[in-house]
């Protein structure tokens, strides 16, 4: 089956994400207190630096949900008129270089621009 | 009984809304004459609800608990979800939820040995907000919105999203009430959202699946694209088919392919598709 089956169900960073993202005070906290906020939530040290590098394979190695991924690199980056989209190009560019590179030459056959 | 007046079906990419414009002057014209189209349609039907079918994309239930449908039974719905608004480029929008037919859903449905969850405040991100922005812009049509899983595992296989789509139409056409019924599946085409391969749409993929929804026939959609098929396609995106598949249900014959664009701009094959003829 498919990348999806990859994730953990049971991993405190599925829960983190999904309470920070629904609180303002939390987004906040994410960005000045990134650590203090994994330790409460109990994530392990090796799921807050993936997250913390911005590392779309680490995080994933570790069982985060896919869908996930994007939205930590939202709440790093912002997300207004896709603004994010050159930064988290950038970290799946480093994490997954052949797949990105394949469907960067795909977009560029299309010409449908980014 | 209430009688299913429409079918229908379109990608609900973020990017239709939040960065329309990344995509190519080509891509922008055949996306707002299909949807466009859609809306046409829809309004010629002279349905009192629009049934969505979504699929919740882990905003409203945690991953410790994600159920397998999920009714919106409020009086009004309020989206897009706070954090999703600047996302999706959209101002806050207003649509009166029918509620004796949402909660008909969930208690019927359980009588018929379907399991519904319900929520009486769902939020909403793109996969109810962008078909609303095109196809029930002025809230003329209430809104009964039913999210799915799809990205959660173990995820329903298209055959089981066809039973329950069967179920729901004869559930729907039991409702003591003359309502007029649209439904409307929301999601796809191919698409990997936050996979390894984010960046990358599966045109063939797509061109095959809406083939078979052009040829019409039920039973060869079901036993040639399978939920592995789909996950080959993009994993956790392009089972948002599951949504199209369980519409499926409601029809007959050939779909009109009103649209398709392999959009990498807006990250997900984008397409647009009515069915000229409802089962009966």
């Amino acid at each position: 089956m498919g990348n999806v089956e990859r994730c953990d169900k049971t991993l405190p960073s599925n829960e983190m994400i999904y309470r920070v993202r629904r609180d303002p005070a939390l987004r906040a906290r994410f960005l000045t207190d990134l650590e203090g906020l994994a330790r409460e939530f109990g994530l392990s040290r090796a799921e807050y630096e993936a997250i913390r590098d911005k590392d779309p394979r680490r995080m994933m190695d570790l069982g985060i949900h896919q869908y996930y991924v994007p939205q930590i690199l939202r709440l790093f980056f912002g997300a207004a008129h896709n603004s994010n989209a050159s930064a988290a190009l950038e970290c799946y560019q480093r994490a997954f270089p052949d797949e990105t590179a394949k469907a960067m030459a795909l977009e560029a056959r299309l010409g449908g621009g980014r | 009984m209430a009688e299913i007046v429409a079918a229908m079906a379109m990608t609900h990419s973020p990017g239709l809304t939040g960065w329309f414009t990344r995509a190519s002057q080509d891509y922008q014209q055949q996306a707002l004459q299909a949807t466009a189209e859609m809306r046409r349609r829809l309004v010629a039907a002279r349905p009192d609800v629009v049934v969505m079918f979504s699929n919740d994309h882990l905003l409203n239930w945690p991953i410790n608990n994600v159920p397998e449908y999920t009714v919106g039974i409020a009086d009004e719905h309020v989206g897009p979800a706070d954090w999703f608004d600047e996302w999706l480029a959209m101002e806050q929008y207003r649509v009166p939820g029918h509620s004796a037919i949402a909660r008909w859903l969930v208690n019927e449905g359980a009588r018929r040995g379907l399991a519904l969850a319900y929520l009486r405040e769902m939020q909403y991100d793109d996969g109810i907000s962008v078909p609303t922005h095109y196809l029930n812009p002025d809230a003329q049509f209430k809104l009964v919105p039913v999210t799915m899983n799809c990205t959660v595992p173990p995820i329903p296989t298209p055959e089981r999203a066809y039973n329950v789509g069967t179920l729901i139409r004869e559930t729907l056409r039991a409702y003591p009430g003359n309502e007029r019924v649209a439904v409307v599946a929301t999601g796809g085409l191919s698409h990997e959202p936050g996979g390894p391969r984010y960046f990358w749409v599966d045109e063939e993929f797509d061109r095959w699946f809406l083939e078979l929804l052009k040829r019409g026939d039920h039973a060869a959609l079901l036993r040639e694209c399978t939920l592995e098929r789909m996950e080959e396609a993009g994993s956790g995106g392009t089972a948002e088919l599951l949504a199209w598949v369980l519409v499926l249900a409601f029809t007959r014959g050939p779909a009109d392919v009103l649209a398709y664009m392999p959009a990498v701009a807006w990250r997900s094959g984008t397409g647009m598709v009515v069915w000229n003829e409802i089962a009966r």
